[in-house]
């Protein structure tokens, strides 16, 4: 048993750091072949338990293969159950990220295994998921089933802001089979992006299916709308009423998406958003067709008739319960009377809340009341100077132009969004490198260099992935490529 | 057969004007007289007629004038149309029709009429083609003089063909037989003096003039490039120039009527008579020209614009024919702008009494006049330009530079509303003070925004794009429902074929 021991500490070598990527793969594939053949798992050493024997960070695949083993002995005892989830939770806060790679199949069963025992309690944490998955893949943005069933686990225990450490990550990639005459790469080496090392065939994602990518999306947007983050929530709207379909397939679930999205957009910015250009004109006749009455209610919002926005609310009132949209309806129908006063301040610089209140229709005391509300609330940057009554108070707008938050804030908001935009070049950079190893894609370079009608027939230049800033609202080439 | 005349009229007898606004001008600066004195033609009784609606205190002196001026002519219809008129506005004297010279008048036009269509079938036989193009002239220009043939009551389509529908007609037969540019270019004017009566005379029945602008439009462009030699056409352009600018102001289009008219060369004023017909006095003098170019371009140009083009370019000469107009233009550049609202004012009446300036701006009695429409441009651009030097304003002090048309006590306040709500004035309004006070500029921070705005536009934009080729490229598309796959693919209504 001892010699077990020795070779499950054999593993990494004290000369780890020098290893080359190469020799490190090599060294692990000599592990696990080892490691497979182990059996003695649950048996102690020297009346230890092999688990106190292991360090989680250095030894990462002998102690998870150690727990799995003691879970599936422990069967129904709670305490040692209790005492396995502490251990489970010690690992993945402190697994070597690198080592993992090469057993991910047992790593999502131990996570999968924990992320049920934690939602359990009335309080359940689910943050030590969301800890693990970023420590494998610090970007996570490769989709895995992983992402989405922690997001099923968050909203089922009521607790979806813990869902947002992941669901702010964007998804860069799917996993897919590494294309075939490429050399492959080492899963131990260093890589930029973790499309690399998840990939279908290494076990940390079940089968992705395009049901599960629209839930996905669909749910964090759910998540998005409750925090009142119309940017996010709109991102994850579009990316499912965006989603290609085959021969003009429509989803119920882009159906669902567009309600919201109509929604939301009334809400955020007072008219619905302009439909995305690349939309699949097929696709969103038909979704318009089932979603007609949103339709019409942006219509009266945009509009800015409360009246006629109220009539529909009410004769729908049947369509907006079974959607599960009635408590947006009926908050866009709050917000309509907020912008309608928003709207005024194009108009007045200051004006008695008397003649608020006949523009919108309602006596002054109740304008006056949902006026100090909006400015309360920060929805209206005006101030009122009170009067003998309601009506003769007055409401003064401040500039429309919000005075800058200040020089400092706005340089890191710019830097932020800078980072985050030559992130996204990294992950376009990488999407056009897969493309261009896609069997489509060399099918038309053939034709393209047969027919002689290429750039420059060059295929050096073809193959040059130089990225140059998109003009926004213009097709890149990737899609050409595709529909090609 | 002119009782028979007389029955058939009333449908399209000129009507008054039943608004507040018709018959309450103040007279014009003019003496009638002496205006009447500058035009001729069939248009000058219905100048008459015009004034005579709008304006009671010369109604009677120029009903007298028109129905006289009738009389001397061959128009029977256009007679007992303004015996009518006469009668309406209660001259009962002057609306008692000479029945005799009516019945004698009528019976020579008709035998003219049939003695030219005889001369005409003659020279169609011998096949001379000069000969019949001179034929069908004469015979339009019959038709022009008496007014057309009446409209069959009981058939709807013969109003196409009646009346100065029949001349228009009748001058458009000519083309077939026109053999040198000249010719075509002598029917072209003739045919823009007949569209434009015929507008006119629709206009004072209420009934849209469009069409027969627009084939003024139309006759006017042909007539710059006739093909006529160059010292013909430099006769040609002038008046082609004027009538293409009357069409542009009375369908409204007083931008495209300003540059038109800015680009009349001054020898309008001095053309005379041009292929049989004096186009300054039969359609509008160069002073005419001059008020209505001037108008336009006040209420289209900017300020430099007015200085360089109007001012100081070659409508400069016009403008010279009619200094108030002058004036007023000149005061508006030097930002006196009530000064300038109360020159134009003072002339309003004038203007107003105008057959095309004081026309309906569409058919409908409420709509205005183009004077009015042309007013209310110059005030609006007066308070933007006015506004624009300062940063706030009293509402109390911009009523005493631009008194209020109406008396209401809001007048002032709607007025700007209605302008920042149309988006003319960019500013806001204090309703407590009344002040508007004008929007300030954050150039910096703006800017930012704008930036970060469009920053987080392509940034999403970048990753619905690659949302989109990463499902494409897994293989990830949304397939067809396969019946028993669970809720979330039910396909929703008939989405492919």
């Amino acid at each position: 048993m001892a010699d077990a021991l020795a070779a499950m500490l054999s593993f990494p070598p004290d000369n780890v750091d020098k290893l080359s990527p190469k020799d490190y793969d090599r060294a692990m594939h000599a592990h696990m072949k080892i490691m497979d053949k182990t059996t003695q798992w649950t048996k102690p050493v020297d009346k230890q338990n092999i688990l106190d024997l292991l360090n989680p960070t250095l030894n990462s695949i002998p102690y998870l293969y150690a727990l799995i083993e003691h879970i599936k002995a422990a069967g129904k005892d709670k305490t040692r159950l209790d005492a396995l989830l502490d251990r489970a939770l010690i690992f993945f806060a402190l697994f070597d990220p690198v080592q993992v790679r090469y057993v991910g199949a047992s790593w999502v069963m131990v996570l999968g295994w924990v992320m049920d025992r934690l939602r359990a309690p009335a309080i359940p944490n689910l943050t030590p998921i969301s800890t693990a998955i970023l420590r494998l893949d610090p970007t996570a943005g490769t989709f895995t089933t992983n992402h989405l069933y922690f997001l099923r686990a968050c909203l089922s225990s009521a607790v979806p802001s813990q869902a947002l450490p992941i669901l702010d990550k964007n998804i860069y990639a799917f996993p897919t089979i590494p294309p075939k005459n490429v050399p492959e790469d080492l899963l131990s080496e260093e890589h930029e992006l973790s499309n690399a090392f998840i990939t279908t065939k290494n076990g940390f994602t079940d089968k992705v299916q395009p049901d599960l990518i629209l839930e996905y999306y669909l749910l964090g947007a759910h998540v998005y709308i409750g925090q009142r983050n119309w940017t996010r929530a709109r991102l994850f709207l579009e990316s499912v009423i965006l989603t290609p379909s085959q021969q003009h397939a429509t989803s119920a679930l882009q159906v669902e998406a567009y309600k919201k999205w109509v929604l939301v957009g009334l809400l955020a910015e007072g008219k619905s958003y302009p439909l995305p250009r690349t939309h699949d004109t097929v696709v969103m006749k038909s979704i318009r067709l089932v979603a007609k009455p949103y339709d019409v209610l942006a219509e009266a919002f945009e509009k800015r008739e409360w009246r006629k926005y109220q009539a529909e609310m009410d004769v729908g009132a049947q369509v907006w319960h079974d959607d599960g949209n009635l408590r947006m309806v009926k908050e866009a129908g709050d917000a309509l009377l907020k912008y309608r006063v928003i709207d005024l301040q194009k108009t007045f610089a200051a004006l008695p809340v008397s003649r608020v209140a006949s523009h919108m229709g309602f006596t002054a005391d109740a304008t006056l009341h949902m006026v100090t509300d909006m400015i309360r609330y920060g929805a209206l940057n005006a101030s009122i100077t009170p009067g003998s009554t309601s009506g003769e108070a007055v409401l003064r707008f401040h500039s429309t132009d919000v005075g800058p938050s200040s020089t400092v804030a706005q340089e890191g908001e710019l830097a932020a969004q800078t980072k985050r935009i030559e992130d996204l070049v990294t992950f376009v950079r990488d999407a056009d490198r897969r493309l261009q190893l896609t069997k489509e894609y060399v099918e038309h370079l053939k034709r393209v260099k047969r027919q002689g009608t290429g750039p420059d027939g060059d295929l050096a230049d073809q193959m040059d992935l130089t990225w140059d800033a998109p003009v926004p609202g213009q097709d890149d080439g990737d899609e050409d490529i595709m529909a090609a | 057969m002119a009782a028979n005349g007389i029955a058939a009229w009333p449908a399209k007898k000129m009507k008054l004007a039943r608004s507040p606004r018709s018959g309450t001008l103040q007279p014009p600066t003019f003496d009638l007289d002496t205006w009447a004195g500058n035009y001729d033609g069939a248009l000058l009784p219905l100048r008459l007629a015009h004034i005579a609606i709008h304006c009671p205190p010369l109604a009677r002196q120029s009903l007298d004038l028109a129905i006289s001026a009738t009389k001397k002519g061959k128009d029977v219809q256009l007679y007992t149309r303004l015996c009518e008129l006469a009668g309406q506005l209660g001259f009962q004297d002057l609306g008692a029709a000479d029945q005799d010279w009516v019945g004698k008048q009528e019976e020579g036009n008709k035998r003219e009429l049939g003695r030219l269509e005889g001369e005409l079938r003659g020279y169609k036989n011998n096949l001379i083609r000069e000969s019949i193009r001179m034929g069908q002239e004469d015979i339009a220009t019959h038709l022009l003089l008496t007014g057309g043939p009446l409209p069959d009551p009981a058939n709807a389509q013969s109003l196409n063909s009646s009346g100065y529908n029949a001349a228009y007609q009748a001058f458009g037969r000519m083309r077939d037989y026109c053999t040198t540019p000249t010719h075509i270019a002598s029917m072209t004017l003739r045919l823009i003096y007949t569209a434009s009566l015929q507008a006119v005379s629709a206009q004072q029945q209420h009934s849209s003039a469009l069409p027969y602008f627009n084939s003024v439009l139309a006759n006017a462009g042909r007539l710059r490039s006739v093909g006529v030699k160059e010292e013909e056409q430099v006769k040609l352009t002038p008046i082609a120039s004027a009538a293409a600018g009357i069409a542009h102001l009375s369908l409204g289009n007083y931008s495209e009527a300003a540059a038109t008219l800015l680009g009349t060369p001054f020898e309008y004023n001095t053309l005379g008579t041009v292929h049989g017909a004096d186009f300054g006095k039969a359609m509008a003098s160069a002073n005419d020209l001059a008020i209505y170019g001037g108008l336009c371009a006040l209420a289209t140009y900017t300020r430099q614009n007015l200085v360089d083009k109007v001012l100081g370019g070659k409508f400069r000469s016009f403008l010279e024919l009619e200094p108030h107009m002058r004036k007023a233009i000149s005061l508006y550049t030097t930002a006196k702008y009530q000064a300038c609202l109360a020159t134009l004012r003072h002339y309003y009446s004038d203007w107003s009494l105008d057959i095309f300036l004081g026309a309906p701006v569409a058919s409908g009695v409420r709509a205005g006049t183009h004077v009015d429409r042309l007013f209310a441009r110059i005030r609006e651009k007066s308070i933007t330009a006015y506004l624009s030097s300062f940063s706030e304003v009293s509402l109390a002090s911009l009523a005493t530079t631009f008194p209020p048309s109406s008396a209401s006590p809001t007048a002032m306040e709607d007025e700007v509303l209605g302008m920042i709500e149309s988006g003319i004035l960019d500013a806001r309004l204090d309703v407590v003070n009344g002040i508007l006070i004008a929007p300030r500029k954050e150039t910096r921070s703006s800017a930012h925004t704008e930036a970060k705005k469009t920053a987080a536009e392509v940034e999403r934009l970048l990753l619905l794009r690659l949302h989109k080729v990463n499902v494409a490229m897994a293989g990830l598309e949304i397939g067809r429902a396969k019946g028993s796959s669970g809720w979330e693919s039910l396909s929703a209504g008939n989405g492919g074929y």
